[in-house]
């Protein structure tokens, strides 16, 4: 059954491995994945402690229904205190390494402790091993899963694992699986470079037994009809999600140079057009129909014929937009680079790009960059700086903090510079135009983050009944809502609908490409309880689904407040509010955020999640979750 | 659990061969194959590509207004600097 598989309770200090069953009381609190995850990580970690010292906890889980007949059921999640912002961490990958933990018996992994040397995790049918991981570290991403997979005589094995980046604790390294597919934001692969895990490898024939096989088939049959007939699915399925930063791009929506202009005119040669160019085939996860993964070859330079995978739309923000760079070949080689190191691609692609204007404001010399001419365009400069952050060397070493840390070494007013929330750099996209995705990167739980609650189809200018339609369920809504990007009114609760839409479809392991992000006729609440009942046999409706992810948003909530959070870090960059865009359609030019209008944005939004004035969960909405006594240690 | 749900309901009012211009936001349909489409409502023109035969997309704007606007706010940054 889908609700069998197990917990397991791995100390890295002591060697000691203890395997529990998943109680259904609690699975029908927090299903799986991200929302358990969360659960464990409140009563697991212990408040203020060094989150690269031996007492963090790493977390790794499959979503629930991860493995089943659900369409793009793959996620993999990990989490921990976040070395990055100190707050929540939490990353979310595809590939295939959830589906085949679930198959080797287990659903969440809980590491404590500290290995006195390098060591891997080796999962297999119920059983684990924590084996030696000597021959691995110091080993690329690529090159450790295939000693691994060479070591343990199969090429099935699938494997999580960290990169040199996660090694040397980078703050912002990711966990990696596959070639490309990437645990990013808030430094989980630093997490597990502390404890001394390079990896996890996964292998199993367990099956997993479907509750109503018939009908899950002909339901999911369903689902890819309705994923693979929406636009955009299909353009995705074409040109990858490169057509995001196309389409943001020619509105001046997102952010060049740092954050001086919002439009990267004249960027022809690194349209998802161009490199669709580079393109030679796509490829998906587990369980996908729309394979959104390109796949190219470094045509020319020092990696000409090195083969990978992406790049994806924020790789193009990183290595073209924000450097101000315009040729297509640093995309390739950046997204080849932060894939083969394991670092987050969006934070190291701000973090040169922030570096760039200290740069050239004088803040930084020639000095502190070792002779590197670090102005914007400089491509070579570039991915000069990725081997150095990944490396630790000269001025990477400081970047390698991350925005808060960096800044508060260089000091001389640098922080004015660097767009971040909660210490995690923003995406590359320009939120001054659109209040309603400035609200989610501002109080997104894990820091600045699109994928915490953004409600990208704001963008669409979609009618007001369809909007209505939309998010008036589960859960009934008769506020305002406004079809216009560039309106206050109603955002707070699209914000709001979305954080609890992408909570819960990371509690069941589901691909959010496949749900109400980029379209606004995909998948949500109401057919995930259908894909519940047919595939868990749990009978759990819409409205029980978004209970759900308001319980785990909260635990959210409360673990930040614990670590420290207050209302005051739910804010932007003064930038956002004093300097205005510049360029892009003339309905974007000119913006600023209205400080007035947005603090009463998240006034709203904090009384849409029954939250007080400073943004601290009330005692009744705790109780109408069925967490007013904090979470017990039920697991 | 076989009735339809809302997000099937919104597809039914998909429509195939458009796209919005993010000018206006009014729904426009170039012709077939089209590399270049000026809005019929709003004048602002567009460069198209098409992902699939019959599937338009915005692929960027005309750059020359927007290559002036970015050269004077850069130049605007820098005169106020000096």
């Amino acid at each position: 059954m889908a609700l069998n598989r197990k917990i397991a309770y791995i100390n890295l200090t002591t060697g000691e491995i203890e395997t529990k069953p998943i109680p259904l009381e609690i699975r029908k609190m927090f299903l799986g994945g991200r929302g358990l995850d969360m659960y464990l990580m409140y009563n697991h970690i212990k408040p203020g402690i060094d989150p690269l010292g031996p007492d963090n906890v790493a977390l790794v889980s499959a979503g629930l229904l991860v493995g089943t007949l659900a369409s793009a059921s793959a996620r993999t999640h990990v989490a921990g205190k976040s070395p990055l912002t100190g707050f929540v961490g939490s990353t979310n990958m595809g590939g295939f390494f959830a589906p085949e933990m679930r198959w080797a018996g287990f659903d969440h992994l809980v590491i404590k402790g500290k290995a006195e040397k390098p060591v891997y995790l080796w999962i297999h049918n119920g059983e684990i091993e924590i084996r030696d991981g000597s021959s691995i570290w110091g080993k690329t991403v690529q090159e450790t899963q295939e000693i691994i997979r060479e070591e343990l005589g199969d090429s099935d094995v699938k494997i999580l694992t960290i990169g040199i980046a996660g090694e040397n604790l980078v703050r912002y390294a990711n966990v990696m699986t596959e070639l490309k597919n990437a645990g990013g934001r808030s430094g989980m692969g630093a997490l597990l470079g502390s404890k001394n895990l390079k990896a996890i490898a996964a292998r199993g024939t367990m099956d997993i037994k479907i509750a109503h096989p018939s009908e899950a088939l002909e339901y999911n049959r369903k689902i890819i009809r309705q994923i693979t007939s929406a636009k955009v699915s299909q353009t995705q399925g074409r040109l990858g999600t490169n057509f995001i930063w196309g389409a943001t791009n020619t509105q001046g929506l997102v952010r060049v140079r740092n954050f001086q202009l919002n439009q990267l005119e004249d960027s022809d040669d690194i349209e998802p057009e161009k490199l669709d160019e580079f393109n030679i085939g796509m490829t998906g996860c587990f369980g996908c129909q729309v394979h959104c993964r390109g796949k190219y070859i470094i045509p020319s330079g020092p990696y000409a014929g090195v083969y990978a995978e992406g790049p994806e739309y924020t790789s193009i923000g990183a290595w073209a937009g924000e450097p101000g760079c315009r040729n297509p070949l640093t995309i390739l080689v950046g997204n080849h680079l932060v894939n083969s190191y394991g670092l987050d691609t969006l934070e190291t692609g701000s973090m040169i790009a922030w570096a760039m204007e200290l740069y050239e404001e004088g803040i930084l010399t020639s000095k502190d960059t070792d002779g590197l001419d670090l102005r914007f365009g400089n491509d070579e400069a570039v991915i000069e700086m990725v081997h150095r952050i990944a490396n630790r060397k000269g001025l990477g070493d400081i970047l390698a903090e991350g925005p808060l840390r960096a800044a508060k070494k260089i000091g001389k007013n640098s922080i004015k510079y660097s767009i971040q929330v909660k210490g995690m750099s923003n995406l590359h996209s320009d939120e001054r135009p659109t209040p309603a995705l400035a609200l989610g990167i501002a109080t997104g739980s894990r820091g600045s983050d699109h994928l915490r609650s953004r409600p990208a189809i704001d963008l669409y200018h979609l009618p007001e009944p369809v909007l209505r339609k939309i998010y008036s369920q589960p859960v009934p809504y008769d506020g305002p809502l406004s079809s216009d990007y560039r309106d206050y009114e109603g955002k707070p609760w699209q914000v709001f609908w979305h954080e609890m839409c992408y909570e819960a479809v990371d509690c069941l392991g589901i691909c959010k490409y496949h749900t109400t992000f980029l379209g606004a006729t995909l998948p949500n609440f109401e057919e995930w309880s259908k894909l519940l009942y047919y595939n868990t046999g749990l009978e759990m409706s819409p409205l029980d689904i978004w209970t759900v992810a308001e319980r785990c948003y909260n635990i959210e909530r409360l673990f930040n407040i614990r670590e420290g959070l207050t209302r005051k870090d739910d804010w932007l960059s003064d930038r956002y509010f004093d300097e205005p865009t510049t360029v892009g359609i003339p309905g974007v030019r000119n913006k600023t955020l209205d400080r007035e209008k947005f603090k009463k944005m998240i006034d709203e939004y904090y009384e849409h999640h029954g939250w007080d004035e400073n943004g601290v969960p009330r005692p009744e909405t705790l109780r109408r979750l069925g967490i007013d006594k904090e979470p017990s240690h039920m697991l | 659990m076989n009735q339809e749900t809302t997000s099937e309901s919104i597809a039914k009012g998909r429509t195939l061969g458009a796209f919005r211009c993010l000018n206006c936001f009014v729904r426009i349909s170039p012709p077939k194959g089209a590399t270049t489409y000026k809005c019929p409502h709003c004048g602002f023109e567009w460069r198209v590509s098409w992902p699939l035969p019959d599937l338009p997309r915005i692929r960027g704007p005309v750059w020359e207004v927007n290559r002036r606007l970015a050269e004077e706010a850069i130049a605007k940054k820098k005169k106020g600097k000096k």
